[in-house]
């Protein structure tokens, strides 16, 4: 057991260190061996899941110790790391392969493979966390390999700029966390997580409710940030500056899914705090309803599913905060597996015609390539909510949590944000498959296709999303978890109004005469308001930059003329100390007498008044 | 003839030393007024040993010896001044400032 998961965990790292040292000349030798790496990570945790059989084992050793106070680091490989474990071993295993295609003729390919095999360490090592502050450690981790990935083509001046944004935007969240950490251990006095969430220890109980409100709005910041939550949202789609794998990997199914199973892991905690989950609500919803708007009127194809996948995370965060532990953990399986697939695909589609613009995919003859259309199709629906796919089961849970919760605003915040994931993703097929015109493709790619390497990931995470769907209720009692299914009434709802969104972008985009500018054209205001992303970025780089440019200005100040000017003013006194006393160095030998004389003629007169 | 008088002559000889000493620019001038110095401090010894200690002579001996390194005194310092009269052609204390610092 402990062999299985040190192998499954530290085989990317092998991948990252050996080819970073010794293989930068041959990125051939490198992308294999990290490919090799990556296969014994998945079959090291697959072997862990399937003999899983709802154990929860936990293998520890101690870490560092500060006086009374032990740190033990290890494994927590109970049902939920291990399928999560499993989810980013296969997506990384996935997204390996297709990178033999994607990045061929990139020069730096080494790399990038070491840095996917540095974020798969990370990523594995987060998930099976025991201890918070070993999930801490990974959580930054994550986000580092995120900076370096999402900056791979640091050449590029927006590139290394989005990385830029994406580190600092996530380390304010990290903060919050931080802090609720430190707060949390006062409270608890040790940042072991099953001797927290123990109902039996009590200790979550015992903290004060105010104390574990603050605690749990704290966690929370960390996972809005690395969850991309309204406000801290808007590095996720800078982050498509990134290769398209990265985007699959990262800013889809897994680091970004990794503020949710955090949520997950410290369920009990996060629970114990109704004002915390109101919030949550709140935001989660709020943020649904704002990324959904934008990626309507998205021309870029990465974006759009940029804003699809903040969408989704906080559709997940929504049946999480509704109380639906299984049914927010199971979203975030079925989106894993079709956000990695339509990211997959418009990395295929960019490889193949250079643009990103998805009427210009579609005007190069867009559907000619037939597997990536096909899981372009398949993904897309899923992500609808359409039935027989995964999506849709994994949604209807999700409502049905949200319908359970019994405050309807925010299940009507859900189920307009259904109709609206339905209208973009249908809209996004549409520009695609359907374009207004065709001309010829053009240059060398009209007839050479997409590589195998690209075109098998594609299609196995395509069945994946077909039949995973099934697997709920099974996947739900493995996790001694209730699953609850909606009713009839609110599942028929939920898909009808997918079905709107559908018919609607095919009024819209799809018909032969569409006018393919959407219905929302209708409202101006609200379509520059969507087109300008509600104008956060434009904020932050108005107020919040001004705010911390001044910020620098003054510490600035403070240390060239404060510190500087006090310590440069001190020496340049003394030296004019030091000056004016050298003018009694005359070397004229009858004033240093006198000087003599009269200190001598003062000491005898105070000696005679004495 | 009291102690105070010859203790006055002996302040006035001292501080006519000093002035000498540091008013004269010539650096001959300036050992008179050293001279003078030693005069009146040795006069000054005289006089506490003739007035209050007659016995032993120890004043006298004093005296004796200020006389003796006073010579030796003047011999090195003459020397010194015709040196520095040789190399610098001058014994204007106001222009010998190499020290200066």
């Amino acid at each position: 057991m402990l062999t299985l998961a040190i192998l499954a965990v530290f085989t990317p790292l092998i991948g990252f260190v050996l080819p970073m040292l010794l293989l930068q000349r041959q990125p051939r030798a490198a992308q294999a061996f990290a490919v090799l790496c990556s296969a014994v990570s998945f079959v090291a945790v697959l072997a862990l899941y399937l003999q899983g059989h709802g154990a929860t084992d936990k293998l520890k050793a101690v870490f560092l110790i500060s006086g009374g106070f032990q740190v033990e680091f290890g494994f927590l490989l109970d049902g939920f790391s291990r399928l999560m474990g499993l989810i980013v071993a296969l997506i990384t295993l996935c997204i390996q392969v297709y990178s033999l295609g994607y990045m061929a003729h990139d020069p730096a390919r080494t790399r990038y493979f070491s840095m996917l095999g540095f974020f798969a360490w990370s990523m594995l090592s987060f998930v099976f966390a025991i201890n918070l502050l070993q999930v801490f450690i990974f959580w930054e981790l994550v986000g580092l390999a995120s900076f370096f990935l999402i900056g791979f083509w640091f050449e590029k001046p927006a590139a290394a700029a989005a990385a830029k944004k994406a580190m600092i935007m996530t380390r304010v969240g990290d903060i919050g966390f931080y802090i609720g950490m430190a707060l949390l251990l006062r409270e608890v006095a040790t940042f072991d997580i099953p001797t927290i969430l123990d109902p039996a220890s009590g200790l979550i109980a015992a903290i004060a409710p105010g104390r574990l409100t603050l605690i749990t709005l704290l966690i929370f910041i960390g996972i809005m940030g690395k969850s991309a939550q309204f406000p801290l949202h808007t590095w996720l789609p800078s982050a498509m500056e990134g290769p398209t794998p990265v985007s699959a990997l990262l800013h889809s199914a897994t680091m970004v899914a990794a503020g949710v199973f955090l949520f997950i892991r410290l369920y009990p905690l996060m629970a114990a705090s109704h004002a915390t989950m109101t919030l949550v609500l709140v935001i989660a919803t709020f943020t649904m309803i704002l990324s959904s708007t934008i990626a309507m009127v998205e021309r870029d194809i990465k974006r759009v599913l940029a804003y699809s996948s903040i969408s989704q995370l906080s559709f997940m965060l929504m049946g999480l905060a509704a109380g639906g532990l299984f049914a927010g953990f199971f979203h975030l399986t079925t989106h894993a597996f079709f956000k990695a697939l339509l990211f997959l695909c418009a990395g295929a589609y960019i490889h193949h015609y250079s643009t990103n613009d998805m009427a210009a995919i579609g005007q190069g003859g867009g559907r000619k390539l037939r597997g990536v259309t096909l899981g372009l199709i398949v993904g897309g629906c899923a992500l609808a909510g359409l039935p027989p796919l995964s999506g849709f089961f994994s949604k209807e849970m999700v409502m049905g949590a949200l319908h359970h919760d019994g405050r309807m605003l925010y299940l009507a915040g859900g189920l307009l944000g259904a109709f609206l994931t339905a209208y973009y993703t249908l809209r996004m097929i549409f520009l695609v498959t359907r374009p207004a015109t065709t001309q010829t493709a053009h240059g060398h790619d009209a007839h050479h296709g997409v590589p195998g390497v690209m075109l098998g990931p594609i299609l196995v995470l395509t069945a994946i999303t077909v039949v995973l769907g099934f697997f709920g209720t099974s996947l739900g009692h493995g996790l001694q978890q209730e699953v609850e299914h909606p009713e009839i009434v609110m599942m028929m709802l939920a898909v009808g109004l997918a079905l709107t969104g559908v018919l609607v972008a095919w009024l819209d985009f799809g018909r032969a005469r569409a006018a393919r500018v959407g219905f929302i054209a209708a409202f101006p205001p609200l379509r520059t308001l969507f087109e300008n992303a509600w104008y956060v970025d434009q904020f932050y780089a108005q107020v919040v930059t001004r705010l911390v440019m001044l910020t620098a200005r003054v510490c600035e100040l403070f240390e060239t003329r404060g510190m500087d000017g006090s310590t440069d003013g001190l020496a340049e006194g003394v030296a004019a100390v030091g000056g004016r006393t050298a003018r009694l160095q005359v070397g004229w030998l009858q004033v240093y007498l006198s000087s003599t004389v009269a200190v001598v003629a003062l000491f005898l007169i105070y000696l005679g008044l004495r | 003839m009291t102690l105070h008088s010859f203790l006055l002559l002996s302040a006035v000889l001292f501080s006519m030393g000093i002035f000498t000493l540091l008013e004269r620019r010539n650096l001959i001038a300036m050992l008179i007024g050293v001279e003078l110095m030693l005069n009146g401090a040795s006069l000054n010894f005289i006089a506490f040993n003739h007035f209050t200690a007659p016995v032993p002579a120890i004043g006298q001996i004093i005296v004796l010896f200020i006389i003796g390194l006073a010579a030796a005194e003047i011999s090195i310092a003459i020397s010194i001044i015709l040196a520095l009269y040789w190399r610098r052609q001058t014994s204007n204390v106001e222009e010998l400032t190499d020290l200066k610092g």
